[in-house]
């Protein structure tokens, strides 16, 4: 039974792992993975000394930062809310509505958020100019893509994300409310005293796990949304390993910046185990 | 006495500002995909003068009239619920396997193989060498690229095995007794016991192959062979994976028309998920806590 599974691995894994030794290769497509010759570190002294590579790392740091600082406190706070309503139809209601974006494909996103926020003709904009407001360039301008990028991102996962929250503040002893409200707390000194204590951990946790992903971004939503106007801030480490990999054909190049992004991934993660042990919470591993 | 009870029995100014609040945040949730519907009704002037919000203007329905006529849209679709019916089938078979075989404690090398299969949550060889090991394997422009390559999903093997260390050892045992092989007990006893997390492991692997769209650019170059997500964005954003500025002067009719047809097509292409959406939700919850609690 475990044959067929262990085989899937092996081809579909553990051979390309082997794969990344072209990293350390001179790579010639009819010579192969085996045959090509080695030539040491030269790929990574190119690519480290490219202005490209540096760019998209801070590109990928700077998006996760910033849907992170978004994403991480509106996902608690949405949490809390939903948690504080004791209709139980509109919460489920709420809730059916808050993680569908989740099960929407990023072609759909995109599409969407095209026909929202261009500047000639999207609905926010016209929006913008029945207000009698200046059009924005959501989608062409810089800083204003990053903003777009974070609202589509917020939009897709916020509803999803509080289903581990609202797992965690569901267990919490409903008899520490009672006695709080019999010593005369207020609601909010419930929420500060008891609420939030009670699901620290799992904050905690989850801050740890969604830092330890800074690095990596997927394809699908920068590759996107981006176009070539914003292309100096949408170009992320997997978007330009694609870009110079598959459409460049520079296979040992885009195979290096893959294996540097690994291992920096392994040492994130490595280091965000330790330390959430260190903090007293479980591993992340 | 619960207090959740007692103080929401009578209506306080908080309460208030909390569903009011909570009714705006579901309100701009949903806005985008009533924003899609209405454009897709809309008729044409009213997408041309920009007037058209969250609500049908014109209301016709030209635009679905139209992607009737367009058989590409259609071809893709079938390609893509082939995809997803062979690669829901065929992730549910290797899941099922190496969940089963790795919840048995007697299994020699078990924390070897779950070792295996864990280390690939946290490395891989990465884009360009599973291309070429896809490619090697003469998978390239065939469906096959698009399902065989990501076949297990790590967190559906976690959870998958938290299910099945649950069932009681006892039955197994009992039809091990009475003369069943491995395989008859998996298919008769476990299975059986197991539909819930079954279908909910269905419809994760199915929705993720009906949305999937970087594994058909990556692996799909033959425009008949197209699946769904990518006809739908050479339709939306045209054949270049880069262009932005589509606007301009003499298209500009052409241009509107067919933004209530590329809507319409965004909201055909993403029924088949609204429809399993309440068999999915149903399962999901309990799917992502066993998963976030791991093994």
């Amino acid at each position: 039974m475990l044959i067929p599974v262990l085989a899937y691995y092996v081809i579909f894994k553990y051979i390309p792992m082997y794969g990344v030794t072209i990293a350390f290769k001179n790579y010639n497509i009819f010579r192969g993975v085996f045959g090509s010759p080695w030539c040491g570190l030269d790929v990574f002294r190119k690519i480290f000394a490219s202005e490209n590579f540096w760019r998209s790392i801070k590109n990928t740091l700077v998006l996760n930062f910033s849907t992170l600082i978004a994403y991480f406190p509106l996902t608690i706070i949405l949490s809390l809310m939903l948690n504080e309503v004791t209709h139980a139809g509109f919460k489920k209601l709420a809730q059916s509505i808050l993680y569908l974006p989740h099960f929407v494909s990023w072609v759909v996103v995109a599409g969407i958020a095209t026909n929202l926020f261009t500047q000639q003709g999207g609905t926010i904009n016209q929006i913008l100019k029945s207000l009698g407001a200046d059009p924005i360039p959501f989608l062409s301008d810089n800083r204003w893509w990053i903003f777009t990028y974070v609202v589509c991102n917020v939009w897709k996962e916020v509803g999803w994300g509080t289903i581990i929250y609202l797992a965690a503040l569901s267990g919490v002893d409903e008899t520490l409310y009672e006695a709080a409200y019999l010593d005369g707390a207020t609601k909010f000194q419930r929420l500060i005293y008891i609420t939030l204590p009670s699901i620290k951990s799992v904050v905690v946790v989850m801050l740890i796990l969604q830092l330890s992903k800074m690095m990596t971004i997927g394809l699908d939503a920068p590759l996107l949304l981006g176009n070539d106007k914003v292309m100096s801030v949408s170009q992320v480490i997997s978007t330009y390993v694609y870009r110079l990999g598959i459409e460049n054909a520079k296979f040992s190049e885009a195979t290096a910046i893959g294996l540097f992004q690994s291992v920096v991934n392994i040492i994130i993660l490595l280091a965000a185990d330790k330390f959430a042990k260190m903090i007293g919470e479980d591993g992340i591993i | 006495m619960n207090v959740r009870l007692v103080r929401n029995r009578k209506i306080t100014i908080g309460s208030v500002i909390l569903y009011v609040t909570l009714v705006i945040l579901v309100f701009i949730c949903l806005y985008p995909f009533l924003n899609v519907i209405a454009y897709s009704l809309s008729g044409y002037n009213a997408v041309l003068s920009g007037k058209v919000t969250f609500y049908p203007i014109d209301f016709n329905l030209l635009a679905y009239k139209q992607i009737l006529g367009r058989t590409q849209i259609w071809v893709s679709m079938r390609t893509t619920a082939l995809v997803t019916l062979m690669g829901t089938a065929t992730s549910l078979v290797l899941t099922v396997f190496a969940s089963y075989a790795l919840s048995k404690s007697y299994l020699p090398g078990k924390t070897f193989f779950t070792g295996l299969i864990l280390f690939t949550m946290y490395f891989n060889g990465g884009i360009i060498p599973t291309f070429l090991v896809v490619k090697g394997l003469g998978l390239f422009d065939t469906l096959g690229a698009l399902f065989i390559p990501q076949a297990i999903n790590v967190f559906n093997f976690i959870v998958m095995r938290t299910f099945f260390r649950e069932i009681p050892k006892s039955l197994e045992e009992a039809a091990i007794i009475d003369g069943a092989s491995e395989l008859q007990v998996l298919v008769k006893i476990v299975l059986p016991l197991s539909l819930p997390i079954i279908a909910t492991i269905s419809l994760f692997y199915a929705v993720g192959y009906w949305n999937s769209y970087f594994d058909a650019l990556l692996y799909i170059q033959d425009p008949d062979k197209y699946t769904l997500q990518l006809r739908l964005r050479s339709l939306l954003f045209g054949e270049e994976l880069n262009t932005s500025g589509r606007t301009n002067l003499e298209g500009i009719g052409t241009e509107v028309m067919s933004q209530s047809l590329k809507m319409a097509t965004v909201a055909v292409s993403t029924i088949p998920i609204i429809v399993v959406y309440p068999w999915l939700q149903k399962y999901f919850v309990k799917g992502v806590m066993i998963g976030s609690i791991k093994g």
